[in-house]
């Protein structure tokens, strides 16, 4: 791992048991196509189907999202996918609009 | 010729009709996909063996390759993930030559990708459809449930796919839902062999699809459709060949607010009924994803804007030589009250004179535009039944609701998303619709028989929606609600007034309509989440 992860929510959520599952409208609005429901803490909402346990702003933990793989699917994979993506833009919140989409367009 | 020419209201088309009318004509209605795309099918076997033979073995067929069959988007898809993970090096032009092989010899059924069209058609704030809790588990926590549903490969390929799976992604078993069961070991066991069942590579659907003449496009099609915000429209599409399942497209659509949109653009069209274009409408650079029936005589999906495909329209054709007279694709607006007059858009092909709305609806008037659509006034008697009144011919949807008061009204989505946008990453828009409902024949809401009437016009605004939504300010910071629906989403990055807090937010939603004295509101919900950095076609 490249960075030291920062201390925030969802470091602390890693080391609790996982009761992270919504109900309720939670369920219903994370089954919108495009959102996660890796609710640890979440990328678009939290288990309890708020805004709360995000966090923020996101640039702050960017890349302890992305060092850790956390969301391949919305974000780059730092892992293994897209290792360099970060490459030269050491602080995200201070470079985050260099960050280049990972999609090519066709 | 005159009176047969389905264009001649059509004069913008009128002189490039003649130019491609021959061409369109001598292809013929019916052409098999095998022989238009003979000559790109020898470039793709070629680029397999040169492009993919270092890697994939030749064993009847390529390894990994032959063995499984998915949609264009599925086969780009994975030819952009053997660029960045393998280091594959495409041209642009490769890339399409060999999207349009894999999705012509290993694609999907029409009936096959049928329940996950709104997914291909990336419809926004579309909910994901999965066949089991588990598999909404298993699989659907990162990507939509629909990404998997849409290929289809044996058991033993599936448990392939999981290997990588947990190979490239390690958090796949220590994020939340991966932690809390052995997520490899039932993924690779159980889960694969029930996938190879639910989405087998050998099927009676894509065989029989194979094996079946396919419709060319070609010709005239009747259009119609519906952009929320902006309302309904009909017009036309015109298709001429150009080999190889390519397509020279016209179009002319006319919305009720008055505007006109014409455009030209060149379609695609894969395995025999997945159409993909880009066209220029206006000056609206567009995409459309459209799906074929398999008689060629309807096309429908969804067309949007190339660089923000949450903004687009519904797209519903029939094509004018094959549609029976008197057919009618669009009523506009179909929602009449009781007690008034209205004048009634008709978009149809061929139409007739008289039109029967059933008991207490008189036509007034008629008006006609064109062979193919006409305009009617009507007058609703105030002790008229409501619900719904269906025209023409009943497998055409073309029908008109009475009402005397509306009993609810609805936000659609019902839980929206926006996200924010800035740096490279382009802004999500939300669309919201006030959408009217009665209570039905029982009187409460919420029940089978209640009705959905259709979108309003409402007064639209923003609010918090919850305690700590008002404590952090998020409608005044997360974006601009503007007066036809559509939520603009605030910049990204830290907001030095909001004490550094990005721009998200938690808001609810306000449609206010008016019907006669009373207004009636209805409420949804928006999260104007994050950005996202990987934006693939099926999400
Ligand atoms: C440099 C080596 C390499 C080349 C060249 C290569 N691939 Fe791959 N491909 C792989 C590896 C490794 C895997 C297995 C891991 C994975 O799925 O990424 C794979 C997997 C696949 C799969 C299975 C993915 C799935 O859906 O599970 C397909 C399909 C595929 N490749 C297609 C192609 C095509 C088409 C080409 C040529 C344009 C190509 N590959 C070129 C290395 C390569
Ligand atoms: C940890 C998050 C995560 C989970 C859980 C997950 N996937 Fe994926 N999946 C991904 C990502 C990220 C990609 C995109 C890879 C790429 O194209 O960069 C992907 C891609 C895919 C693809 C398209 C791959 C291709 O080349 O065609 C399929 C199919 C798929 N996943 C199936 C599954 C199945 C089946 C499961 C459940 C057993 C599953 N996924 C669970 C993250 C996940």
């Amino acid at each position: 791992m490249k960075r030291l992860l920062p201390l925030n929510e969802k470091a602390r959520s890693l080391a609790a048991p996982a009761a992270s599952q919504p109900s309720g409208e939670a369920a219903l609005m994370s089954n919108v196509v495009g959102c996660t429901t890796t609710f640890d803490p979440g990328w678009e909402l939290d288990a309890f189907g708020g805004m709360a346990n995000l966090c923020q702003p996101i640039e702050a933990d960017l890349y302890g999202c992305t060092d850790t793989c956390w969301w391949p699917a919305q974000l780059a994979d730092l892992v293994n996918t897209s290792p360099e993506w970060s490459d030269g833009k050491n602080s995200a919140i201070r470079d985050w609009r260099e960050l280049q989409i990972l999609f090519p367009e066709d | 010729m005159s009176a047969m020419n389905p264009m001649n209201h059509f004069p913008r088309l009128d002189r490039w009709r003649a130019l491609t009318r021959m061409a369109a004509f001598s292809v013929g209605l019916l052409a098999t996909l095998a022989a238009s795309a003979a000559g790109a099918a020898g470039d793709a076997a070629a680029l397999l063996q040169e492009k993919c033979g270092a890697c994939h073995l030749e064993e009847k067929g390529w390894q990994r390759i032959t063995n499984i069959r998915k949609t264009p988007e599925g086969w780009d898809m994975t030819l952009v993930r053997m660029g960045i993970w393998h280091k594959v090096e495409l041209s642009r032009a490769e890339r399409k030559t060999l999207v349009k092989y894999l999705a012509d010899h290993q694609g999907l059924a029409p009936e096959e990708s049928q329940p996950h069209r709104a997914l291909i058609e990336r419809q926004p704030n579309s909910v994901d459809v999965s066949p089991s809790e588990e598999l909404t588990q298993m699989c659907g926590r990162c990507h939509s449930v629909g990404r998997v549903a849409l290929q289809r490969r044996d058991a033993d390929e599936w448990r392939k796919l999981i290997h990588t799976h947990v190979g490239q992604f390690p958090s796949i078993e220590y994020s939340s839902l991966g932690r809390d069961r052995n997520w490899f070991e039932l993924a690779q066991g159980d889960l694969s062999r029930r996938l190879g069942e639910l989405y087998p590579l050998r099927a009676d659907a894509w065989r029989k699809w194979q094996a079946a003449r396919h419709a060319a496009p070609t010709g005239t099609w009747r259009v119609a459709g519906h952009r929320p915000g902006w309302g309904r429209y009909a017009g036309y599409m015109e298709v001429a060949a150009l080999g190889g399942d390519r397509y020279d497209v016209r179009y002319e659509l006319n919305f009720d607010a008055g505007n006109t949109l014409t455009g030209r653009g060149e379609s695609v069209v894969y395995a025999g009924y997945e159409w993909r274009g880009a066209a220029q409408l206006g000056n609206l650079d567009t995409l459309s994803v459209f799906a074929m029936s398999p008689d060629g005589k309807r096309m429908a999906g969804r067309w949007f804007l190339r660089k923000a495909d949450e903004i687009g329209a519904r797209f519903e054709a029939i094509r004018v030589e094959a549609a029976p007279a008197g057919t009618i694709l669009s009523l506009s607006p179909s929602l009449l009250k009781a007690g008034e007059t209205t004048e009634i858009r008709v978009a149809g092909v061929r139409l007739g004179d008289r039109f029967d709305f059933g008991p207490g609806i008189e036509v007034d008037k008629m008006t006609r535009i064109s062979e193919h659509e006409v305009r009617l006034v009507v007058s609703v008697a105030g002790d008229a039944s409501v619900g719904w009144r269906t025209l023409g011919k009943p497998d055409v949807a073309a029908r008109v609701a009475v009402y005397r008061q509306i009993d609810r009204v609805r936000v659609e989505p019902e839980f929206g998303y926006a996200r924010l946008g800035g740096g490279t990453v382009a802004p999500v828009t939300a669309q919201f619709e006030a959408i009217a409902w009665l209570d039905g024949p029982d009187g409460k809401p919420d029940t089978d028989d209640d009705v959905r009437l259709g979108p309003m016009d409402a007064q639209w605004s923003v609010d918090n929606h919850d305690e700590r939504a008002r404590a952090d300010e998020d409608a005044r910071f997360a974006g601009v609600m503007e007066p036809h629906g559509q939520f603009i989403p605030a910049p990204a990055g830290p907001n030095p007034a909001r004490n550094d807090l990005s721009n998200t937010g938690d808001l609810s939603v306000v449609a206010k309509v008016v019907d006669g004295a009373r207004t009636v509101t209805g409420t949804g919900r928006l999260v104007v989440a994050a950005q996202r950095w990987n934006t693939p076609p099926l999400r």
